[in-house]
């Protein structure tokens, strides 16, 4: 994602025009990159948006647990966010050691987010609040009241999954990308590792038994990307990754609410 | 923080992997954009040509897919389209000339992100091999269209095609739209950062600005249509509705109930007008380059030019409903679209007063390049003209589903664009290879394709005006349809004609190749920076040294002057304009 | 020494200043806790969807607004890429509202 061969930094001034945007490239890149996506991610928004307008009687199924539950992985996002300022902090101040540690914190609140988050997604799943293609866990009595939501709106479960699970898919990346600056080549038998626990530990009916072959793939490139320029990160490179990260955080600003909290089980009048 | 300018830390590659395959020059990597639309562009034009066969020869069996049954003419429209529009103008056009030129043009060593740029092409690569499988696996390509149509698209049983091959379509959209995201962030930070010193915004050639204002459309809309195409792909494999309401196929209720096919039109035309400037900006910017080179003459109201870029680009976010008046879109939206639509003109039509004010009192020299620029201008305004009919809900609703609107988009997207890439093929091809190309051919080349495309797209507009509907493998059933068969043969004819005369500007493109007389750095005697280094360039374009800019793109025919043209480069004390 | 490491040497500082309150990321991300806090209790009212929907979209815009400009340092870029960054989202975002009344239509036309 984040190389460069040509850097410009305000120091070049004397051999090209100022920066448009007054800062260096790597920066920039991200920043474009981050506007693109947030379309993707706002069409997704505006698409759930479309099906709950136009459904009438929209569900708002989501107990207090999932409730509770949403909330902690919101408050482990926030903090994720708070460390990854603090290794950027770190970076740029030249203090290589705090810079990993908070960039390692920043990978175990992350990975928390993504765990929490997993685990709702199979009792939901188990619950009945599933898509057609989902394969029945076995052994498990769906719940009558998901059961009838998922048959009756089949939008509500569709776009539940389909919202949170390219932000899963986005946090995931995210926590790979910051493992390649804090420990470079030394992450990937690490991620090799996580990737054979999360394909072997997971039931074959899970959508995370397949889900976990991103870590795979991940593997793969971030292993190419390092052949072909392996070099050490510099605090530039924690910035950019900074930027991805919050920008995470900051769609799950309007997920959190949109998809849970605009669905929790309450009695209105 | 990037302290140091460690400008072009990347040193010329050794071995062929590193130099012709996995090369990070962004020299290499516009080739190799180009060679890849060069081979999109023949299977695509094939395709069309059986599907030409196939209207006036019902009967006929073809080479390589047999019989054609109706499944397989919209197998093949659908393949033409998508090959066309995705691999051909918007790879050429952007990622192979503006991959090529746009760094030379500013003074810049190489892109802002090599990398990023190899990983591009490659996955564009990919992308298209993915949509070449699918004519291999069961079923065959998909039937949908170019636009997907939901539900025919979202429905793994709504059609022979739509099987495998459908699903290999959206994923072949998809990493296309990752390739070009890659792609376009590379160019708008490249324009950003790395204009040469003197090398202001206002000085940049017309060509960037077209790359540039590209670049941002293609940031702002593939990102939507990435999103528009998982969703499709978890229709289609995960039994969501996202797109499907209740629906009957074959008497058959399917499990969907609850989505909207608006919203597939909605968010794929939201980048699906976009995509329709991003084919042909670089087009326009190319033309405004060659005619101002070749007819000796400032570019007329240069300002005016890069603001109509401008314009076009943003007005062109906000007209995508203008495809939509049929689908029962809501008729204060279609007001809306229509009004906008009808805005977008004006700058259109400043771009063209431009060009010929520019040819106006010039000494033209009527060289290949000229000519299809010109040719392009009048492609432009030909099939321009038939905009404003169709930006009217009420002229659009009966024209819509036919030829009408197949002759217009043909003409302004399509062959537009394309002469737009002859014009940047002959202009730069001494640049790239080092050899001019043979001119007797080119002329040949230019004039047989120019009459030939206005001899197959001209009788569309006929076509459609009295009633010959779009998408029909034939018209052998009804009779009104039946008396408009001999245009249609005419038609199949001319492209035979256009089609074979294409075959000569291949064989000119690899002759001169390797046959061509040499070229000098500065054939053409133009202005810009890519004619002030070596031919070809070096592997950092300049030589080792970065250019200082002292004047605007097109100082032509300046009073005083030593010669009739300034370079960029040229520090003489010539007041600048 | 020459002009570009000069350069260098005052943009090294004028970074590290930029990140020197470490005591305002606390601050913010305080803040955002809060927001957080004060979304999940409004999910719990009893009110009228639309209210409720713009609440809690005014507090994540604000929130948003916050990591933009505290975390992602947007508020220490220049003035040009603020605006023409978050112009270009928000058109582009606010385009997509012409979505609506087509979801809207929906339920008048009766089609399920």
């Amino acid at each position: 994602m984040s190389d460069v061969a040509v850097q410009h930094g305000v120091a070049a001034a004397g051999v090209y025009e100022p920066s448009l945007f007054g800062t260096y490239s790597k920066k920039i890149g991200m920043w474009l990159f981050l506007l693109s996506d947030s379309l993707t991610f706002g069409a997704l928004l505006f698409a759930y948006s479309y099906g709950r307008i136009s459904t009438p009687n929209w569900p708002t199924p989501f107990h207090s647990e999932s409730i509770r539950n949403a909330t902690l992985m919101t408050a482990f996002l926030l903090t994720s966010s708070l460390t990854m300022v603090l290794a950027v902090r770190a970076a740029v101040f030249g203090n290589a050691k705090a810079q990993r540690w908070w960039l390692l914190a920043t990978m175990a609140c992350g990975t928390a987010f993504v765990i929490l988050h997993g685990r709702e997604w199979s009792k939901l799943i188990a619950e009945g609040l599933t898509l057609p293609m989902f394969p029945a866990v076995p052994g498990h009595e769906a719940a009558a009241e998901y059961k009838n939501v998922a048959e009756t709106v089949p939008q509500f479960p569709a776009t539940f999954f389909g919202l949170t699970g390219m932000h899963m898919l986005h946090v995931t990346l995210g926590v790979i990308y910051l493992g390649i600056i804090a420990l470079r080549k030394k992450f990937i038998p690490v991620l090799l590792g996580l990737w054979l626990v999360a394909w072997l530990a997971t039931p074959d009916y899970s959508p995370f038994h397949y889900g976990a072959h991103v870590l795979l793939i991940s593997a793969v490139v971030a292993a190419i990307v390092l052949w072909l320029r392996p070099k050490v990160y510099d605090s530039a490179d924690v910035e950019v990754a900074g930027l991805y990260w919050h920008f995470v955080d900051l769609v799950w600003m309007f997920i959190f609410p949109l998809v849970y909290l605009m669905s929790t089980r309450i009695i209105r009048s | 923080m990037a302290t140091t300018a460690s400008i072009h830390a990347h040193a010329a590659p050794q071995g062929f992997i590193r130099k012709y395959i996995f090369s990070l020059d962004h020299k290499v990597i516009g080739l190799q954009y180009y060679f890849l639309a060069l081979t999109a562009v023949f299977v695509g034009m094939f395709l069309s040509l059986l599907m030409r066969i196939h209207l006036i020869w019902p009967q006929v069996s073809l080479p390589l897919v047999g019989e054609i049954k109706p499944e397989t003419y919209l197998s093949l429209l659908t393949m033409h389209g998508t090959i066309m529009v995705f691999f051909v103008l918007t790879t050429a056009p952007q990622g192979g000339f503006g991959n090529y030129f746009l760094p030379i043009q500013v003074g810049a060593p190489d892109m802002a992100f090599p990398v990023l740029n190899m990983l591009s092409f490659w996955t564009t690569f990919i992308a298209f091999v993915t949509i070449i499988a699918a004519f291999f696996v069961t079923g065959g390509a998909p039937l949908h269209g170019w636009t997907g149509y939901a539900p025919l698209s979202a429905l793994p049983n709504s059609g022979p095609g739509e099987q495998l091959g459908a699903d290999l379509w959206v994923a072949s959209i998809a990493l296309f739209c990752i390739a070009s995201l890659m792609g376009a962030l590379n160019f708008i930070t490249t324009t950003l950062d790395l204009r040469a010193k003197g090398m202001t915004l206002m000085r940049m050639p017309l060509t960037c600005w077209s790359w540039f204002i590209t670049a941002i459309l293609g940031l702002l809309a593939f990102g939507v249509l990435l999103s528009a195409g998982i969703l499709l792909l978890l229709d289609r494999n995960l039994g969501t509705s996202f797109y499907v309401p209740l629906v009957v196929v074959n008497g058959q209720v399917m499990g969907h109930k609850g989505g909207s096919p608006l919203l597939w039109q909605h968010l794929f035309w939201f980048f699906g007008h976009p995509e329709v400037y991003i084919a042909i900006l670089p087009g326009m910017g190319v033309t405004s380059q060659v005619i101002s080179t070749f007819s000796r003459k400032p570019i007329f109201g240069y300002k005016a030019m890069a603001y109509a870029l401008m314009a076009i680009g943003l007005l062109g976010f906000m007209v995508w409903g203008h495809h939509m008046f049929m689908s029962g879109m809501s008729p204060y939206s279609a007001f809306a679209f229509s009004i906008m639509t009808m805005a977008i003109g004006v700058p259109s039509a400043i771009k063209t007063f431009n060009w010929l004010g520019t040819l106006w009192g010039g000494r033209i020299r009527l060289q290949t390049p000229m000519l299809f620029a010109i040719g392009f201008v009048s492609l432009f305004v030909s099939g321009g003209l038939s905009g404003p009919f169709l930006a009217q809900p009420v002229l659009d609703i009966p024209l819509h589903d036919t030829y009408f609107v197949v002759g217009h988009f043909h003409l302004i997207m399509g062959v537009a664009a394309i002469f737009g890439i002859f014009a940047a093929t002959y202009y730069w091809f001494p640049k790239m290879f080092g050899r001019m190309m043979n001119e007797r051919l080119g002329q040949i080349h230019f004039f047989i394709t120019l009459a030939g495309t206005y001899a197959i797209f001209m009788p569309m507009h006929y076509l459609g005006l009295a009633g010959q509907t779009r998408r029909y493998s034939q018209f052998t059933e009804v009779a009104y349809q039946t008396k408009l068969i001999p245009l249609q043969t005419f038609m199949t004819y001319a492209a035979f004609v256009t089609i074979g005369v294409q075959l000569v500007f291949l064989f000119n493109l690899f002759w001169s190749m390797f046959k061509g007389p040499k070229a000098s750095d500065n054939p053409w005697e133009a202005t810009t920076l890519e004619w002030t280094t070596a031919t070809p360039p070096p592997h950092d374009n300049f030589g080792g040294r970065t250019p200082v800019v002292y004047h605007g793109p097109y100082e032509y025919g300046v009073p005083g002057a030593a010669r009739d043209y300034i370079m960029q480069t040229d520090p003489a004390t010539v007041p600048s304009h | 020494m020459n002009d570009a490491t000069q350069l260098a040497l005052e943009q090294g500082v004028a970074e590290q200043h930029r990140h020197h309150g470490k005591a305002q990321f606390f601050w913010v991300w305080g803040a955002l806790l809060v927001m957080t806090g004060m979304e999940v209790y409004l999910g719990y009212q009893n009110m009228e969807p639309v209210r409720m929907l713009s609440m809690l979209m005014g507090l994540s815009l604000l929130k948003a607004g916050l990591i933009i400009a505290y975390f992602m340092h947007m508020k220490f870029e220049i003035s040009r890429m603020k605006w023409l960054t978050m112009s270009s989202l928000l058109v582009c975002l606010s385009l997509m509202c012409i979505f609506f009344p087509d979801a809207f239509r929906i339920l008048s036309l009766g089609a399920r």
